[in-house]
């Protein structure tokens, strides 16, 4: 079943410009926040430290995107900023999603009270908005990089769950399935080898298009002071520093919201890129 | 066709000139502070509370203007006769309400304020004996020990309508006076101020009207009606300010904003120093900072110009000045001829080779409080002082909430943290006693933990002797005791500056003889002209 359509998939990537612009800004922000130490002009202004020379400096051939208001380089802690967002994307989705998915699959193939638990659940979870609910666990947590990424966590989830279980709900009457069943094989069998294969087109679509998602919302909750805390570079929290500081210091908030755009934007036309290429693989 | 388009064209502009010009131009003041904005004067305690409180309330005594010490308000005059307080009334004196003011109200008043214990309750607490209206415009308090800062606190004792505010009870715990009016008090007044109340929301904004039967003048051009709103983000007043729309900013705006609104050429500054310090407070009672030496090493090694350089805004204007002890200005007691701090490292190297605890063996903890983000620099200048020093330096964002519960616990709390504390009347006994007397329980204003026999001492002797010269003399002993004693990095006084829009005069604070300290007492909206 494998090599025809699969390559008709990436014909499809590969003949969309605007998906392989969003894959070429991901991969420019990934590059950038792995590498990070080496290619910042001032790694150092990542801690605790301040040079109170160069506060609040305009965009310069020796600081391209500015100075903050303690004289760090706003560039350095932009590029910073993309590694944390990016590791608590990555961190957040690799809890998630597995959870998500399990639960989906299992609702989706057991049925009955396991269904029903499972189902409504997930639906209390997905009738409160995310970010309100995010807000509220973190207001009896104290405001660490660990709760943020928990109290995100906890409500992403159910967005697979409810995915899966739907692809599951048709999957399960598919003749392999039957055939399977016929034949004996165990639940864990049909649920990871012969049906989960097929959830993960849909899955890693909506992976990709979640990490711009949890990006935002990161930096959303920092935004709001509840989520990382200084001196962490965090493209949230340097957005809200320096919004006092509009019109006069722009390159404070336009650097970093601008830098939140382009990550959020790579995400999402790659994931959109992705989700057309596995349509023209059906 | 034409013709018809021009005469409507015409009567249109007649239209909006119309509305433009009306009869009378009424002058509008706007203001902005930090949310909430309580008006009831027995409740508040903030910075927006005051200002709201001196221009809707009157007091017995009134801050001096000029200099340390009270003025008569609602007392023309008054009498000290031993613990007897004795205050002569000004006749005339009525409420908005049209009710006289007399000696009952201000009976009322006090047994108000300390049944409901919120405000500044804490300046009498323990000390009146009793409260008596001796004729209409008498009253005396009687003091239960000698308290020389008594008078002093009366700018804290709010005068209301006591007949007003008992027809508008509410359930409550106090007797025949069920609530004390605190429900009423939180959303009208009952002052006989300078300004009434006319909308009260104290989350966005107090609307207030000039009183026209003030007994005291207004300026030329006082303000017919003032709009004091809360919470306003500091990029919205910038721009409300630059449009016209907004008269005198809050004073939480970072320098920066406020020199690029100089420079753009739409305001003008009114500073307001005084009465309120920057203080590094060091914990005195956790290694290695129970050595006085190695605090004096501290404190020779801040790095104070840098700090200064950080708070100015331009050449003339700065929101802050070097201190040069624990009083800042303004305050009996306080020596300007005595020489501001510096840096000087040979110094605080010297101390530190003194000191019993070798640096490298204790890392220090430096807390800044996470909602004032300024604080963060002077925290990173303090890690770069101590550093030098060889000590290793952790620093923390705290929430303030967090702070105020650490420092009351000494082994554990950081040993330096920021806070700034300002006297509340115009009596250094209200700033120094609470934060160095011994016999204090801990707060957040005592964060120091300092424990010694002559601060007590004197701190006892300020409070009893009457004689005003040789309290002046007590408390500069006090403050070069604590000057040697190193408590806290004194490191900078805190000035108010205020971004006022061109055509608006404040006069109160044109300078040193026409101010009156503690800060916001100068706030008054009859001495504010609204040119155009």
């Amino acid at each position: 079943m494998s090599a025809r359509p699969r390559s008709a998939a990436l014909e499809s990537f590969r003949s969309n410009p605007i998906s392989l612009f969003g894959l070429a800004l991901v991969a420019f922000c990934v590059l950038a926040a792995i590498f990070a130490p080496w290619v910042t002009p001032y790694p150092t202004h990542v801690g605790p430290i301040g040079d109170f020379a160069a506060i609040n400096a305009a965009p310069s051939a020796k600081h391209w995107f500015g100075t903050d208001t303690i004289g760090r380089d706003i560039f350095t802690r932009v590029i910073f900023g993309y590694r944390l967002s990016l590791t608590m994307a990555v961190l957040v989705l690799a809890i998630s999603v597995p959870i998500g998915v399990v639960l989906g699959l299992v609702a989706g193939y057991v049925g009955g009270w396991v269904e029903y638990v499972i189902m409504r659940l997930t639906d209390v979870f997905l009738a409160i908005p995310p970010l309100v609910l995010a807000m509220s666990i973190m207001g009896f947590l104290p405001p660490t990089l660990t709760n943020a990424m928990l109290a995100v966590t906890a409500m992403w989830w159910p967005w697979y769950t409810r995915l899966v279980y739907n692809v599951v709900r048709a999957e399960a009457r598919e003749g392999y399935v039957l055939a399977a069943e016929v034949v004996g094989a165990s639940v864990p069998h049909i649920l990871f080898r012969e049906i989960l294969p097929n959830c993960v087109p849909p899955v890693l679509t909506k992976i990709t298009l979640d990490i711009g998602f949890v990006v935002l919302m990161v930096a959303s909750l920092s935004f709001l002071g509840l989520g990382v805390q200084p001196p962490t570079p965090d493209l949230g929290s340097m957005v809200a520093d320096g919004a006092k500081y509009m019109p006069d210091a722009w390159w404070l908030t336009i650097f970093p919201a601008l830098s939140i755009m382009v990550l959020v934007l790579g995400f999402n036309l790659l994931g959109d890129g992705l989700r057309e290429a596995f349509d023209a693989e059906v | 066709m034409k013709g018809l388009t021009t005469a409507l064209l015409a009567s249109v502009t007649m239209l909006a000139l119309s509305c433009a010009t009306p009869a009378f131009a009424e002058r509008v003041l706007r203001l902005d502070e930090a949310p909430i904005g309580e008006i009831d004067p027995a409740k508040g305690t903030d910075y927006a509370d005051t200002v709201l409180s001196i221009n809707i309330y009157d007091t017995l005594v009134y801050p001096k203007q000029g200099g340390p010490g009270v003025q008569p308000l609602l007392a023309t005059e008054w009498s000290i006769d031993g613990l007897n307080y004795t205050f002569k009334l000004r006749d005339g004196v009525k409420f908005h309400s049209g009710n006289p003011l007399t000696a009952e109200d201000v009976v009322f008043s006090y047994n108000r304020l300390m049944a409901l214990q919120q405000g500044f309750a804490s300046l009498f607490q323990d000390r009146v004996a009793s409260v008596e209206a001796v004729d209409p415009l008498t009253v005396k308090f009687t003091l239960k020990e000698a308290y020389a800062p008594f008078l002093a606190a009366l700018v804290r004792l709010s005068v209301v309508d006591k007949a007003l505010v008992m027809a508008n009870l509410a359930d409550g715990p106090h007797g025949e006076f069920k609530d004390y009016g605190s429900a009423y008090l939180s959303a009208n007044d009952a002052g006989s101020g300078a300004y009434k109340v006319t909308g009260q929301n104290p989350q966005s904004e107090t609307t207030m009207a000039k009183f026209d039967g003030y007994f005291l003048p207004f300026a030329e051009n006082a303000p017919d009606t003032v709009r004091y709103r809360y919470g306003l983000e500091a990029s919205t007043v910038r721009q409300l300010i630059s449009r016209g729309e907004h008269d005198i900013a809050d004073l939480w705006l970072p320098p920066e904003v406020i020199k690029a609104m100089v420079e753009e050429g739409s305001v003008h500054l009114a500073l307001e120093p005084g009465a309120t310090g920057e203080y590094i407070k060091l914990n005195t009672q956790r290694a290695p900072l129970d050595d006085v030496h190695c605090r004096l090493a501290l404190t020779h090694a801040f790095d104070y110009e840098t700090s200064n350089q950080l708070l100015k805004v331009n050449d003339e204007a700065a929101l802050g000045v070097s201190m040069n002890g624990a009083l800042p200005s303004g305050l009996l007691g306080h020596n300007p001829a005595d020489p501001p701090f510096v840096k000087d490292m040979e110094k605080a190297k010297a101390e530190l080779a003194q000191c019993k605890y070798k640096p490298g063996d204790y890392p220090l903890d430096i807390a800044w409080i996470a909602e004032v983000p300024a604080r963060e620099r002077v925290a990173l200048l303090m890690q770069a002082a101590f550093t030098e020093l060889g000590f290793t330096v952790n620093v923390t964002r705290t929430p303030w909430a967090l702070v105020s519960e650490q420092v009351t616990q000494p082994p554990t709390a950081p040993h330096a943290v920021e806070i700034a504390v300002a006297a509340v009347t115009p009596d250094p006994d209200s700033l120094l006693f609470n934060m160095y007397s011994s016999t204090v329980p801990p707060t957040w204003m005592s964060a120091e933990h300092l424990k010694d026999d002559e601060v007590d001492k004197l701190l006892i002797a300020g409070r009893t002797e009457t004689d005003e010269a040789k309290r002046g003399e007590i408390y500069s002993q006090l403050n070069k005791r604590l000057r040697d004693l190193a408590p806290a990095i004194f490191a900078y006084e805190f000035t108010g500056v205020y971004a006022v829009r061109n055509g608006v005069e404040v006069h109160n604070l044109k300078d040193a003889t026409t101010r009156y300290s503690p800060a916001s007492f100068s706030m008054l909206f009859k001495d504010i002209s609204v040119n155009e």
